[in-house]
């Protein structure tokens, strides 16, 4: 092997090799457990990183003995509402305290990121009573409406920075040409802004799709419960961990969410490094 | 009689069961026996119990929280005979499972904001934490205790709120623990069966390693497996965490030393490893054939029933050995069913309860969960259930056998503390994998009970 492609091989291939071991391996214990039967996960003396027999059960009992597609729906169904509020929200906020630049627009913008940081176990009991009060008590449009608390904060915070490396004189022109502020954040703002936007659209999802707490506490039946509350509410008993369908059940839960980064990976890195700049 | 006496009638009663449990300090497993005799059942006379008329509410809806079924025919049966009290009564109840973890901390956020579920199936110390938000159930545990023969002293305990006779909860069961083991690599060591005192069961686990077999106890932050068995370790040499005041710690003595010691000699023959382990690790090391000897539910000899028939053939379960405090001192996970005050049908969440808890629902329910829900109620001992298979027979005696969490002091937020930061596993494990001397694990663990008693 010629110098230079053995050291391209071991600066370059080598560490992404391992690198991608790393990361994937959680996914191939998920899919070896997934299509193992509860015999062989039991035996020992097997090779655990190789599947011995292939068995469905695990799937069957996944998919037909629990409602796994249900519990997957509203997870989409959550995760998608609550991200398209706050980026609504997010949007206008860091819009106005980034550009607007009134009094205390500064102070906001650290409050609003301090707020990020109030640990859900502080604040479950508060929203309870809240949710209660507004009698959306086991139904998903609590998640989607409890969701943005913490989603708003982060996006905001994101988004600020990324409107920062917009240069102002492109509004200033539009202002010249006789644009209104709302003409501006619409067609200048926001296409500008895709990437970050879909950068904080894509964290919006994530959380919201792996959320544990609120999804625990606000939703009791087993029809309207996410993936990651019904999995372990309803596979987990007691000391009996159901291993196979479990894993089957992260697996297939965790497809939708890489998907979504394997589609917008670009816009992705470019929302977080700033694709803007003067 | 004026309502006086009655209540002095009460009283005495009272401080007889506390005077028994005092004397479980010296004697426990005496005083279990004496308070046996006191409630002896009579079916003549049970037969004539009145059951407390509840006037349902008008399309009564209930709203039950517990925890999802051990195993699996816990909720098939828990279901059907729901079904059956909705045919019976017009009502409608709905049931949300959640992994049994879980339940403690919804059941919180619910007494604390005041609405959510109207019943409960905590565990432990649940109804103690906010005893004023629960409606008070004293009306259904006289009836049930009445026709049932009595509910063990330890039921009494935690159904109560402390220093009075008012039931604020209703002990539905408890998930037994008992030691299970391979019975011919017991034989291998030179055993006919598992010794039932500790000291020759520490002998026959080392010759159980010596032959390649170890066991296994978990010593990580297992709510269940872990808690238990330390208890019952440190109950069985005659340590404790507090005095009956609730005040006095009394961690730091030398009984507790002993049964550090003792326990470094048992954790050297257990499989490496335990020091991570999790309510699930030593049911799968068991039926990998890992370990030889754990302690646990039932949910071993459930499991093993269609999917490890070997392993099922080779299995014996029996209750944990007595320590040098000569009886029994065990802890077991109870079950409380409690109703809450913000209920809009409390006389239909009682008729409920009332309902689960007779023997046509309650018979059924042990019976098809194998032994997993050992009966609180004395009269249910002698159910068919508990003679289906010789496996599950030990279990029966948990509740009888057992002490309450915090024992000797009150139920209520410290216990609940205590239990929930692990102060008495850690202990353990501390001494056992993490190398500190009996005497430092003690006092670490003074500290921390200081904490909470207050």
């Amino acid at each position: 092997m010629p110098q230079k492609q053995r050291e391209k091989f071991f600066r370059f291939y080598l560490p992404l090799f391992l690198f991608l071991v790393f990361l994937l391996f959680p996914f191939y214990w998920m899919f070896a457990t997934t299509f193992k039967s509860d015999v062989e996960l039991y035996n020992l003396k097997l090779n655990p990183f190789l599947i011995h027999t292939w068995s469905l059960a695990n799937l069957k009992h996944l998919f037909f003995e629990t409602r796994f597609l249900r519990w997957l729906y509203n997870t989409f169904f959550v995760a998608i509402t609550s991200t398209v509020i706050s980026l609504s929200a997010s949007l206008l906020a860091a819009y106005g305290i980034q550009r607007i630049r009134f009094k205390g627009s500064n102070l906001m913008g650290i409050g609003i990121f301090f707020c990020y940081l109030v640990p859900p176990t502080i604040l479950f009991i508060p929203l309870a009573t809240m949710i209660f009060k507004l009698h959306l008590w086991d139904s998903l449009w609590a998640l989607s409406l409890i969701y943005p608390t913490f989603l708003i904060p982060f996006c905001t915070w994101l988004l600020m920075g990324y409107f920062n490396s917009i240069p102002k004189e492109l509004e200033e022109c539009a202002m010249m040409d006789g644009a209104s502020r709302m003409w501006i954040f619409w067609r200048v703002i926001i296409p500008l802004s895709l990437p970050g936007i879909l950068s904080a659209g894509i964290f919006a999802f994530t959380l919201s799709w792996n959320e544990y707490l609120y999804a625990l506490t606000f939703i009791s039946s087993s029809l309207k419960k996410t993936v990651s509350v019904g999995l372990v509410t309803e596979l987990v008993r007691g000391d009996v961990y159901h291993w196979g369908p479990l894993m089957a059940g992260a697996l297939f839960g965790s497809v939708p969410v890489a998907l979504v980064y394997s589609f917008f990976v670009e816009y992705y890195v470019a929302g977080i490094t700033g694709a803007l700049k003067e | 009689m004026s309502e006086r006496k009655k209540k002095e009638g009460k009283k005495v009663s009272r401080r007889d069961f506390i005077k028994k449990s005092a004397a479980g300090l010296a004697g426990a497993g005496l005083a279990t026996l004496s308070m046996d005799s006191l409630f002896q059942w009579n079916p003549a006379l049970a037969a004539e119990v009145k059951a407390p008329t509840f006037k349902l509410e008008k399309n009564p809806v209930v709203k039950v929280l517990r925890w999802s079924g051990f195993v699996k025919s816990d909720e098939q049966i828990w279901n059907a005979n729901t079904k059956k009290w909705e045919k019976e009564t017009g009502g409608k109840v709905v049931t949300e499972y959640l992994s049994w973890e879980d339940v403690r901390s919804k059941a919180a956020m619910e007494a604390s904001v005041g609405a959510g579920h109207d019943i409960v199936l905590g565990w432990y110390d649940d109804p103690h934490l906010y005893p004023d938000k629960l409606l008070d159930v004293s009306d259904v545990a006289t009836y049930l205790g009445k026709k049932y023969g009595g509910w063990y002293p330890v039921c009494e305990m935690y159904g109560k709120l402390y220093g009075t006779d008012k039931w604020i909860a209703l002990p539905i069961g408890s998930a037994g623990i008992c030691i299970n083991y391979r019975v011919s690599w017991v034989k291998e060591a030179g055993y006919e069966k598992l010794p039932s005192d500790i000291e020759g069961f520490i002998k026959c686990c080392k010759k159980l390693k010596a032959k390649g077999h170890p066991t296994g106890f978990a010593l990580g932050h297992a709510v269940g497996d872990g808690n238990t068995w330390t208890h019952w370790w440190l109950w069985s040499f005659g340590g404790k965490a507090v005095e009956k005041d609730g005040k006095t710690i009394a961690i730091n003595s030398k009984e507790t030393l002993q049964a550090l010691d003792a326990a470094k000699e048992l954790y050297e023959t257990m499989i490496p490893g335990v020091a991570s382990w999790l309510d699930p690790h030593n049911n799968k090391a068991f039926l990998s054939g890992q370990i030889s000897v754990t302690s646990n539910g039932n949910s071993i000899f459930y499991a093993s029933r269609k999917k490890f028939p070997e392993i099922n053939k080779d299995l014996m379960t029996m209750n944990f050995p007595v320590g040098p405090v000569g009886h029994p001192a065990e802890l077991s996970m109870i079950s409380q069913a409690f109703i809450f005050k913000h209920t809009p049908v409390p006389n239909a969440a009682k008729h409920y309860l009332t309902f689960m808890f007779e023997k046509a629902q309650y018979g059924k329910w042990e019976s098809e969960t194998w032994g997993y829900i050992t009966q609180t109620l004395k009269d249910y001992y002698n159910l068919p259930a508990w003679k289906k298979d010789p496996r599950i027979t030990p279990y029966r005696d948990c509740v009888k056998r057992m002490l309450w969490n915090g024992y000797a002091g009150p139920l209520g937020p410290a216990s609940a503390a205590a239990m929930s930061e692990y102060v008495i596993v850690d202990m353990f494990a501390d001494v056992c994998v993490g190398g500190k001397s009996p005497k430092a694990a003690a006092a670490a663990a003074e500290r921390k009970l200081k904490k909470f008693y207050r």
